[in-house]
């Protein structure tokens, strides 16, 4: 095991050899945040609860005064609220790469990121599972979904790609809970014994009485295994699975054999970048930076780097497939989109998706903390256009031109789709405060072999 | 937190990984097998030398996949043939599209299998600790317990002195 951990660049996993660090002072570091306080934080926690109520107000307003309140109309009937959810599934999925996917390959660096990256999976699930609730005229009626037996014994059509949704999304959410959740146990164990009183009883709780005998450890260890190796194949399915609401359509720009694949590496493209938009404030805020280093930025920024080629070379295949078709409807959506109503946003996403990455080619732009931060902050703006224009430039220019359109998003759109950002940093905000951002076991892992190779 | 007298049989503090797995070695081969060990971190090499079995949550792991894929296809297939409509032209039971139920079905339920066995072959959740259990173990030290009766107690601590303990409770 410990031989695992002897890669190249291990030295820069955490500046550890240089100041020394022990795991008490670890246990120390990454519990601060929990045992101080500050007015900052209230403050910028209040501002955001702020922006989740404007949210909520829009919300209500649209429930009482009907759909047409948001911008969207025949023949673009989803637009901003689809735009949010698949942009907040794919910021998801990011999380669920660096926790299972890197766990599996025995990528160490790894552990200084992979808790507060599933926290963001968890609220950017919460968050997306939202929008088709928003989207619904009725929204109380959503639970017609879900299978269960009425007494008119109707079920939901399995053959339909939103059910593949619900089934897709819901597993997502419960199974990254209950990794997030397994993963944090020992760690909620460590300050339910430095803590004293009501708090104690608290964590207490959810550590469900975890004292770490290694009997606990040997089932925890395989349960861990066993979830880090079905959400690798799950994390994979689930973006593929919300492509196919497109690409099962007949819409020209949608019905593409290539979306599976290509939004998958969009969504761990625009994930990665949202994990550096955190992580950077946050390592800052909390005085981490001897744990996340410029070596965990290096490496999430050639992540990003590698993804945003894919991306580009998805774009690029797109048109190639598309001339190729000789397809007169196709050749004309995609005309449309670069050179039509929607070109704006079109080239938006490009420069955003495709230019500025290519910065990352070079090696002190990804190990800077603050180029780092700029460029992802680029890519999340990329991305959720790209979605924006795949979904409206679609059908904004389908078969025949008596059906083209043209759509502009609403105050209530833009309002909720503010609050749903609110939202999902309320969570993470709640979530810094509340619970270690750093897997304080694993940390200590790595420190107890490093002891091991020293005395041993 | 426990009473020593509370105790009995040994408790030894360790601040390595590898002192603790040296003392499990020495002190099962002194004859003493009914060790409780904790760890602060995740321990292969513990589990190795105190000798565990496999754990059984790869068997749970793999009965939650067969009955989650068993459920999607009772749940696809029988509330198609139920009530039966074609729709898109395609036949009642439609493999392709249901595949997305039996994979997404399968994984849940392997993970909600693994995730309780592991907590039931651990005996949790549980309010009370272990009366030997230390603060300490969640920081940064390994412990020992020995369970050891009256006449067997001085030959415990005997042999557990020899380990090179940093702290002992007995």
């Amino acid at each position: 095991m410990a031989d695992d951990f002897e890669i190249e660049g291990n030295a820069e996993y955490w500046d550890t050899e240089r100041r020394g660090m022990t795991m008490a002072d670890a246990n120390r570091d990454i519990m601060r945040p929990i045992m101080v306080s500050s007015w900052r934080y209230w403050a910028l926690l209040t501002f955001v609860f702020l922006l989740v109520v404007w949210g909520c107000v829009a919300w209500a307003w649209q429930i009482d005064q009907g759909l047409g309140v948001a911008g969207y109309t025949h023949p673009v009937m989803w637009a901003v609220y689809i735009t949010c959810f698949v942009f907040w599934v794919g910021i998801a999925h990011s999380g669920t790469l660096i926790s299972a996917i890197l766990y599996l390959f025995r990528s160490g660096w790894r552990t200084t990121i992979n808790r507060a990256s599933e926290a963001m999976t968890i609220f950017a699930v919460m968050t997306a599972g939202l929008f088709p609730l928003i989207h619904l005229g009725r929204t109380w009626y959503f639970y017609w979904l879900i299978p269960y037996p009425s007494e008119r014994f109707i079920w939901p059509n399995f053959r339909s790609p939103l059910v593949w949704d619900v089934f897709a999304v819901g597993t997502y959410f419960t199974i990254s809970l209950l990794f997030w959740y397994t993963g944090m146990i020992p760690d909620l164990a460590a300050i339910r014994d430095r803590l004293r009183g009501w708090k104690s009883k608290i964590y207490g709780l959810f550590a469900v009485g975890w004292q770490g005998t290694v009997r606990e450890w040997s089932h925890y260890r395989r349960a861990y295994l066993y979830m880090a190796a079905i959400a690798t194949p799950l994390v994979l399915s689930v973006h593929s699975v919300v492509s196919w609401d497109f690409a099962m359509g007949i819409v020209p720009g949608w019905h593409s054999t290539i979306f599976a694949p290509y939004f998958v590496a969009g969504a761990i493209f625009s994930g990665m970048a949202m994990v550096i938009t955190i992580l950077v404030p946050m390592r800052w805020a909390f005085g981490l930076e001897d744990y996340v280093t410029s070596y965990h930025l290096e490496n999430m920024n050639k992540l990003i780097l590698l993804t945003s080629l894919i991306v580009a070379y998805s774009y690029a295949t797109e048109y190639f497939m598309t001339y190729f078709s000789a397809d007169p409807t196709e050749q004309a959506s995609l005309f449309f989109r670069a050179h039509g109503t929607f070109q704006g946003p079109f080239w938006v996403m490009t420069f955003c998706n495709v230019i500025v990455p290519a910065t990352l080619w070079f090696k002190k732009v990804r190990r800077s903390a603050a180029a780092a931060f700029f460029v992802s902050i680029f890519v999340n703006i990329g991305m959720w256009y790209e979605r924006f224009v795949i979904i409206v430039s679609s059908l904004a220019h389908e078969y025949e031109p008596y059906s083209w359109g043209y759509y502009r998003p609403s105050w209530v759109e833009v309002s909720i789709l503010v609050g749903s950002f609110a939202w999902f940093f309320f969570w993470f905000l709640l979530f810094t405060k509340a619970l270690p951002t750093i897997s304080i076991a694993e940390v200590k892992e790595h420190l107890a072999h490093r002891g091991a190779h020293d005395h041993g | 937190m426990a009473e020593a007298a509370n105790v009995s049989g040994v408790l030894a503090h360790y601040d390595s990984m590898d002192g603790t797995r040296r003392a499990i070695e020495s002190l099962r081969d002194a004859g003493f097998n009914d060790l409780e060990v904790f760890s602060p971190v995740m321990c292969e090499d513990l589990e190795e030398a105190m000798g565990l079995p496999e754990s059984p949550v790869r068997r749970w792991a793999l009965i939650g996949g067969i009955t989650g894929f068993t459920t999607a296809n009772l749940l696809t297939i029988g509330t198609s043939l139920s009530y039966p409509l074609i729709g898109q032209g395609k036949p009642i039971v439609s493999w392709p599209p249901f595949i997305v139920i039996m994979f997404e079905l399968t994984i849940l339920y392997t993970g909600l299998f693994a995730m309780f066995s592991w907590m039931v072959h651990s005996r949790r959740p549980k309010l009370k600790l272990s009366p030997h259990y230390r603060a300490a173990f969640s920081v940064d030290r390994w412990g020992i317990f020995v369970r050891a009766e009256d006449r067997d107690r001085d030959r415990a601590l005997a042999a557990v002195q020899d380990t090179g303990p940093v702290e002992v409770e007995a």
